[in-house]
Order: structure tokens, then sequence, then C-alpha cells
């Protein structure tokens, strides 16, 4: 039993975090609101300075686990750029990124890439994917632009559980990122003579984020671990990540905007962009009630696999 | 990263299985019940697993134990708790009476209570808790006086579980006031026979047996009753709770009665609402992030770390699973019919899981006392 991610892992995602942060850090979130053309331009050389476009994730566990560190590295500084769907991106296909979708109005957020892309649905059918030109403003839109598909083959189940895994590392780094930003609110931020986080009230709430966080950072090391297994498997083990990815989403934030205050919405504050930047990855493929509906759906009789069954 | 434990692990597992289907009435839930046979069952299987070896795994070879991994640990946690724990009040002695007795008893102590345990021949109940000493346990007022070669020993306890089975007591007592209130507790082992204690138990939801009320009238005591040194209790109950760090798995049972539900119902499990069949996923996923949680803690552990706040979260999910889940597995039995007898005794296993998870928030310890530990560890400066 090893609940690490390997060495080799955890420091490209120290690294990452680094020259992200070097990079302009949060301030490429609001560049790139300002000239949307400029993401590429501005994110790609950075990714592959780190060596990103190098890690082929479906090789074995080292890069698989070292793709998930750099997306949650991502999440962390809100990289407005779909990192863990460029890594996704299929074998010998020519695409650059892929993404999974859902039955009914595929989209993604590719907007402004101009990128060969895939796309795959829960059942493995897997397209091409081209991003319809948009007219709603980035700062509504998040990049996310519909998709027309030309369907391909039906081979990639394999595929959709990956399409599900490594975005929800991006999520868990933007959840991070919130939670720790809030933790430092509270400390410094004081109402009737002493910081919020002398109020059990404001401490219960942080507690409620935490355990949310902490558990889907376990779920999204098992569900890797699943992935590096028996990819074709465990789309399951995906599916339940993205259910715990969802609900810690709307637990994490709600707490940290709510012990932000007003503060939180405001542009100035790091948190409103780590919350609208994480809109897409909660809302695509689909919201929380479609996710449980797809698992429940899934799991029929059969149940999750674990102590008791559920193979 | 591997999330597998390894055959050593498995083997142990499927032991532990065949020995509960071989030596368990299917029909058991529980030592603590109106029917002293499930008293019984649960002596039996202590023995059988002493004969074994796995009763004390965790132990040193000295004191009759195998120094199994945490990863075995583990394991025996899950399988019993899942099965309703067939080791009876047993898993107290066994996970930290006894090795707070290696650290800190006598050779006499030692040679008194370690191989009884190790057998599984005594039950042993937790003289902590009083009706003014809940969360706040340090303000506990059994007092212990000094009395010629001896103390005698006066107060209450209450919610203690086992009181009336157990033929010995892990007691707090207070033995003298300092600046502090942590500061003048002793711990006492005394032999739940001695003139002036009586057991009142208290009727309740969650069925006979687990709380009591215990009066210490001027009860005796010898110095060679006292664990450690005098007035050091205070130290010797924090090592307890370190040795309780991962405490029940209770997300074993959960999982358990979770993934028999859509065995039982057949095909009536397809005409529940769909709402409730989301739930009863949604519950699974529970059960894994709680399992996960609980393997973290564990990890650690075997890495001989400890981060306090990551056993917190593991506690607040894994109670909270507890309830969460007794309520989705009442609203699926309540809209099935179930006849034949496995399906009375998976009706008969939610509604005790549903009753005994009313405590889960409470026992060991109340998860609010989880959650400030948790903000505090949050809230640390770097």
């Amino acid at each position: 039993m090893n609940t690490d991610l390997c060495p080799e892992a955890l420091e490209l995602g120290e690294v990452a975090r680094r020259k992200l942060g070097a990079a302009g850090g949060d301030e490429l979130a609001r560049r790139v609101e300002r000239e949307p053309a400029s993401r590429r331009g501005l994110i790609e050389p950075v990714l592959a300075d780190l060596g990103a476009w190098d890690l082929d994730v479906r090789s074995g566990p080292e890069e698989l686990e070292a793709a998930a560190a750099l997306c949650r590295s991502a999440g962390y500084w809100a990289l407005p750029y779909p990192v863990a769907e460029r890594l996704c991106r299929p074998r010998g296909l020519g695409a650059a990124g892929m993404s999974v979708v859902a039955e009914v109005a595929p989209a993604a957020p590719v907007a402004q890439l101009d990128l060969p892309w895939m796309a795959v649905t829960l059942d493995g059918r897997r397209s091409r994917a081209r991003a319809r030109p948009g007219e709603e403003p980035v700062r509504r839109s998040a990049f996310v632009a519909a998709l027309d598909l030309e369907p391909l083959d039906t081979g990639g189940v394999a595929d959709a559980a990956l399409g599900l895994v490594l975005p929800c590392w991006t999520l868990l780094g933007m959840l991070e990122r919130a939670l720790a930003l809030t933790c430092a609110h509270v400390a410094t931020r004081e109402q009737f003579g002493q910081p919020l986080a002398a109020f059990q009230g404001v401490q219960f709430q942080l507690t409620d984020a935490e355990v949310e966080r902490a558990g889907l950072e376990e779920l999204a090391k098992y569900a890797l671990w699943r992935l590096e297994a028996d990819a074709a498997r465990s789309l399951d083990d995906a599916l339940a990540l993205r259910l715990a990815a969802v609900e810690a989403a709307e637990t994490v934030l709600r707490v940290a905007h709510q012990l932000h205050g007003a503060l939180g919405f405001c542009d100035e504050a790091t948190l409103s962009w780590v919350s609208r930047s994480s809109v897409p990855l909660r809302r695509l493929p689909f919201g929380l009630s479609a996710t449980r509906d797809q698992l429940t759906r899934r799991l029929g009789r059969r149940g999750l696999a674990g102590l008791f069954g559920g193979e | 990263m591997d999330f597998d434990m390894g055959e050593k692990v498995a083997a142990l597992r499927l032991e532990l299985r065949r020995l509960v289907a071989e030596h368990v009435p299917p029909d058991f839930l529980g030592a603590f019940t109106d029917d002293p046979a499930d008293l019984d069952v649960a002596q039996r299987f202590c023995g059988i697993l002493a004969e074994r070896g796995l009763l004390c795994m965790a132990w040193p070879e000295e004191w009759g134990g195998r120094n199994a991994s945490p990863w075995e640990q583990t394991a025996v946690r899950e399988e019993m708790w899942a099965h309703h724990e067939p080791r009876g009040a047993q898993y107290m002695g066994v996970n930290w009476v006894g090795p707070v007795i290696m650290r800190h008893g006598t050779p006499a102590q030692k040679a008194l209570h370690l191989p009884a345990i190790a057998r599984g021949e005594v039950i042993w109940c937790q003289g902590f808790s009083e009706p003014n000493a809940g969360s706040d346990l340090a303000s506990l007022q059994t007092a212990a006086r000094r009395d010629g070669d001896g103390w005698r020993v006066s107060g209450q306890k209450v919610w203690t579980s086992y009181a009336t089975m157990a033929q010995w007591c892990f007691l707090l007592a207070r033995t003298s006031t300092g600046e502090r209130k942590q500061q003048g507790i002793t711990v006492f082992l005394v032999p739940m026979s001695s003139p002036g204690i009586e057991v009142r138990p208290l009727a309740t939801m969650i069925g006979p047996h687990h709380l009591n009320e215990v009066f210490f009238d001027e009860v005796w005591v010898t110095d060679a009753d006292v664990l450690g040194a005098v007035g050091e209790g205070w130290r010797i109950v924090q090592e307890v709770l370190a040795f309780e760090r991962v405490g029940i798995a209770r997300y074993a049972r959960c999982e358990r009665l979770l993934q028999w539900a859509p065995v039982v119902l057949g095909d009536q499990w397809e005409a529940l609402p769909g709402e409730l069949r989301s739930r009863w996923a949604r519950m699974l996923v529970h059960a894994r992030r709680a399992r996960l949680l609980a393997y973290r803690v564990v990890a650690l552990q075997a890495q001989g770390q400890v981060r306090p706040g990551d056993a917190a979260a593991y506690r607040i999910a894994v109670t909270r699973l507890d309830q969460q889940s007794a309520a989705v597995l009442m609203d699926i039995v309540g809209l099935a019919e179930l006849q034949g007898p496995d399906a009375r005794r998976f009706r008969a296993a939610v509604e005790d899981h549903w009753r005994y998870s009313a405590s889960a928030t409470l026992a060991s310890g109340s998860v609010e006392m989880q959650r400030v530990l948790l903000a505090r560890t949050l809230l640390a400066k770097p």
C-alpha cells in the first residue's frame, strides 16, 4: 500500500506551481480575460518549459501521476487553459486534446485555441470536434464553446475514464487554493475585535470544506491508481471521483465565499477568479445531478468495487 | 501508488470471513442484546481468534501477539466491524487497555492483565465520562482519597459501555488538585466486583448494555491498582486517544449493508424511486471516501508519522457517513417487501445500524471536538 504520488510527480507539481507563479500566477487569468487571444501565447511556452507536451499519460504510472500533479498546480493558479484536456489527447489521431462530452449539447473549454480536438462520450464513442464560434464574452463563457462533432469510432471507454479523472485534479487544485485563501483571510480579517478565525462558527465551516477537500484528494489518487491498473474498467471509479469533486466544489466554494464576505465577489480578490474559473469543470461534461444519475445507472445492482463486491 | 494491501492481508481477510461464517450465527447483531447467547457467541469467538493468534495481532510476540502490520490491523478492524463486531467488548482490551498496560504497567499488572486479555477472557469498561465531564474530560470529579496504604474512591461515571458485564474498569479519578485541571488525575485498574460499586443500566435507543451509570461509594483500591504514576493519568489518557486514532472502521459496515441492499431486494430494486437509488450510489462513494481517509491515517502511522488533522477529518467523514447511510438504508427497507430469512436479517441489520448510528457523532469523543482539532491544524501558521 502506497497512497502517495511518486516522487517525480510530486516534484513536477511543485516546480509547476512555482514556474506558473513566476510566469504571472493569478495575473494570467486576469490578463487572458482582457486579451483572450493571448492565452496560447502566454501559457503554452510555460507548459512546454515544464515538459507538459512530452508527458504520455498512457505510457505508465509515473507519467500519469506527473500529469495529475501538473493539473493540480494549474488549478491552483486557476490557469485559463485546458491543461488536463490537452494531456488526455489520444495517440495517433492527430488531436491536440480531448474532452469528455455529454450526449446533448457537447461543449468544452476550447474557445480561441484553434487546435484539432477530440470528444468522447461515456460509452466510448469518439469524434473529431470543432469549436463553434461564440459570441459571449470570455468573462461569462470561461472559454467554453459548443462543439460540432464528426463521429470517428467507438473504442474510447478508457479515454472517457481518463478524461473524467484528470480535470478533477485541476478542480482539486482550485479548491485547495480557495481553502488556502479563505484560511488566510479569516486569520487576518477582524470583526468584534478579533480575527474571524477565532469564531467557532467560522472554524466549523472551514472543517466542512477541508473534509470535502481531503476526501476528494484521496478519491483522486485512488481513481488514478485504478486507471493505471485497468483503464477500460475504471469508469465507475472516474464517475465516483467526479461526483465527489462536484460535491466538494459546491461546499468548498460556498464556504470560501461566505467567509470572504462581499470581498470574495470583487475582482481584486483572487477567490472571485478561482470561483468563476471552476464553473466549466463543475458543469462539463455534466453537473451534479447528471453525474449522480450516470453513476447510479452504471452501478445498477452491482454497486461500487470495494471491500464487499461491486466488481 | 498502490492501494492494494497485498496478499498477506488478503489471506487474513479471507481467514477472518471464514471464521465468521463458521462461528458467528447469521442473525448475530453484536454481543450487546437482551439475549445472553449473543455474549456467549462473542466470548467463544474471541477464544477462537486467540487460539489462532488473531485476537491480539498487533501486540508484540512477548505478549502473545504477532507484531501485525498497520494494514493487517486495518483488515481486522474492517472485518470485525462489518460483521457486527463478534469480538464484543474485547476490542477495547485489545486495542488500547492492553497496549497501555504494556507501556505503564508494573510487572505484576502485566502478568495479571495481559494474558487474560490475550486469551479473550476478560471484559473491560472505561470509567471516563461523568455527569459534568464529557468532552471536557479533565473536569472529572470522581475522587480517590488516601486512606492508609490504599485509596477510597467515590464519585459517579456515566455513559459507561459494558459496565454490567465487565470484570475490570479502567478508571480515571482525581487524586489531587493542581494549577491546571489536567493535573492530579490518576488511572486505577479496579475490579468491578469491588464492594461499593453499583452499576445502573440506562435504557437507550441504541440497545442494552451500551450505556450505564457507575457509582463508586468509598471503593477500596490499593497502590497496586494504580497504573503509572499517581497524578500522571492525563498523559496516559492522551496515549489512549492516540491508540484510538483511527477507531472503529464504521465505513466497513456501511459498505457491507449498502452492497447487500440490491442483492436482497432483487427485482424490487429497480422499482425504488430513482432518487433513492441515487442516494444509495452517493453513499457508496462516501463509504469509499471514508475508507480512503482512514487509509491515509494508517499510511502515515505505518511510516511512524502522525497528523492529527487527518485523523479528525476521517472521523468527521466516517461518522457522517454512518448516519447518512443509515437514513438511506432505512428508506430502502421501508419501500421493500422483505421476506425470507436473508431479507429479514437485512432488515434487522439495517434497523440496528440506524439506531446505533445515532451515537456515531458522540461515541469516543464528540465530532465537535474533532472539528475543533481540525480547525486548529488548518489555521496553524505554516
